[in-house]
């Protein structure tokens, strides 16, 4: 499967002050890729440097094997974005908006789909100086999605949504996933990031310290457990133990998981062995604490990398 | 490349301000035809014609103003982001931008001349004729319609400056106070401009002498010995400036980050 975006060896510069290092990423088609780090990591800066508005120092970006610079980004028709706040012309509507960006064939089918997605009737019609910040921030994501676009860059985008409004963005990012497209989003809602990313890059100071599945993440700082009640807890950490299952070394049966499919193969060990199982809960990894324990490590490491280099 | 300039000139359409201000010159023409009409030794038919009844120097502050809020306006609207993130290279949507404000100016000078047409039409039917000679072999109507090219031009010197600044500034305040100082300025230097021209004949070529173009076609003999130069040459003076800071302008807007 080829990469909607190829990010390769990307440094970027503001005058003396080297901001992106080295930053080396894909992108596969049809994946919900969060892009997380402490403030001032970068995140905004690569987003903007992605389309077309920094240059770079040197390193490509590709959008579906077409290069973009600020001054050629035509492979950009593939894209969609909104990046920091939504930028609103107060004297035009939301369907003047919506209109002005929608572009190719289907425009007027494109716009009416994507403000029934967001439940934007009752206000697409009234001049945007009198959008309240939900309001403005669900043009700014209809803006991004109107033209249906293959890789979709959202900085922030549940910012000023109310709870409906958010998990309305949330099934509309599922389903547009589902049919292919890729996206990209920045977020300090980690909670809400957990509920929708896949896939994880992971920034800090100008540096991709990880890129992984959210799965791995999570798994890899031991927060994705599966505890268990059963008849018979002695026998069932054999059983465990013998299957090369990982366990945690709590009195209780806890099991690491490592994919999807632990859980099935877990309960189907257990009631072949005649374990009877008694309940079942997963404990949910945190991926506020699982990042910052993974900025954590990456910062220790690199400040024994610099003492050694001395 | 006609998507984007369609794109500007339906931000324009339908920005409240385009229809009040076209409101305003078609008021104010009406206006003067009418005191032309009942005061005519004061305010003389022919020259009230030519001067489209005094809708050009409205035009032209109205174009200073709109050519440094359609690039300031992106910025002061966070936009700016969404306007280069498509698939438009920066040339393009600079150029977009150009030709939208050319196109506007244009718009200007066909309703300011129309309007004129139609008061003259219906306000001195049989007290003034258009095609009366004018001096220099030409009609009121023809010498009223070369000032109008030769004030189109000189016009767009300084909007091509102060599309360079309001690049540069993002700030629409200094780009419009620039640009209607600009106008000012060559009736204000125009004395020290004729001492510096008969001392040194090269200092003609600054481009403050070329904003005298539409004045040295209304009075062509007192401004000709005076700047010591020919319509041609200050046709020509003008397109090199326009070129000159739109091309500055055009790398400064490639070369920033948004």
């Amino acid at each position: 499967m080829s990469s909607i975006l190829s990010v390769q060896n990307l440094n970027k510069s503001f005058g003396n002050k080297h901001v992106l290092h080295d930053v080396s990423f894909d992108l596969k088609p049809g994946h919900i890729v969060g892009l997380v780090g402490p403030n001032g990591a970068g995140k905004s800066t690569l987003m903007k440097t992605m389309l077309g508005l920094f240059n770079y120092d040197s390193g490509s970006i590709k959008i579906a094997g077409e290069t973009v610079t600020p001054q050629k980004h035509e492979s950009l028709s593939k894209v969609g974005a909104l990046i920091e706040y939504p930028g609103i012309y107060p004297f035009l509507t939301g369907w003047d908006h919506l209109q002005l960006f929608a572009d190719g064939d289907h425009q007027l089918i494109h716009i009416q789909k994507i403000i029934s997605q967001l439940n934007m009737d009752s206000f697409i019609k009234r001049k945007a100086k009198g959008y309240s910040l939900g309001m403005k921030q669900k043009l700014g994501i209809a803006l991004a999605l109107v033209n249906f676009p293959e890789l979709v860059i959202l900085d922030e985008p549940m910012n000023g949504l109310d709870p409906e409004a958010t998990k309305e963005l949330r099934d509309l990012i599922i389903s547009e996933s589902q049919h292919g497209t890729t996206f990209l989003i920045s977020s300090h809602i980690l909670s809400e990031l957990q509920r929708l990313a896949q896939d994880l890059l992971i920034i800090d100071e100008g540096r991709i310290v990880q890129q992984t599945t959210m799965h791995e993440l999570l798994a890899s700082q031991g927060k994705q457990t599966i505890m268990l009640m059963t008849s018979d807890d002695k026998k069932a950490r054999q059983l465990l133990k013998k299957a090369r299952f990982k366990t945690t070394p709590d009195p209780r049966v806890e099991v690491v998981a490592t994919d999807d499919n632990t859980m099935p193969e877990v309960l189907r060990l257990l009631v072949e062995g005649g374990v009877d199982i008694l309940d079942v809960t997963r404990l949910e990894g945190n991926l506020e604490s699982s990042l910052l324990e993974v900025l954590k490590q990456s910062r220790i490491q690199k400040r024994l990398a610099e003492e050694e280099a001395e | 490349m006609w998507t984007l300039v369609r794109q500007e000139s339906f931000k324009l359409t339908r920005r409240v301000s385009t229809w009040v201000s076209t409101a305003f010159l078609v008021g104010i023409e009406i206006v003067f035809a009418f005191l032309s009409r009942v005061y005519p030794q004061t305010f003389v038919p022919a020259n009230m014609f030519e001067s489209l009844y005094f809708s050009r120097p409205i035009i032209n502050f109205y174009m200073i103003a709109a050519t440094a809020t359609i690039i300031t306006m992106e910025f002061q609207y966070g936009t700016m982001k969404q306007v280069l993130y498509r698939r438009y290279s920066r040339g393009q949507v600079l150029v977009s931008k150009w030709l939208a404000i050319f196109f506007y100016t244009f718009y200007w000078y066909v309703m300011s001349t129309g309007i004129a047409l139609l008061m003259k039409a219906l306000l001195f039917r049989h007290t003034l004729s258009i095609h009366q000679g004018a001096g220099d072999g030409m009609s009121i109507f023809t010498r009223g319609l070369a000032i109008s090219a030769a004030s189109f031009v000189s016009l767009w010197l300084l909007l091509s400056v102060v599309f360079l600044l309001a690049n540069l500034f993002r700030n629409s305040a200094a780009a419009v106070s620039v640009g209607i100082i600009g106008y000012f300025a060559s009736n204000i230097v125009t004395q020290l401009l004729t001492i510096l021209i008969q001392k040194w004949d090269w200092a003609k070529w600054n481009p403050v002498t070329m904003t005298l173009y539409p004045s040295m076609l209304s009075h062509p003999g007192y401004y000709q010995p005076l700047l010591r130069m020919q319509g041609w040459q200050m046709l020509l003076g003008n397109v090199i400036y326009i070129a000159i800071f739109l091309g500055i302008g055009y790398y400064v807007f490639n070369k920033r980050n948004v």
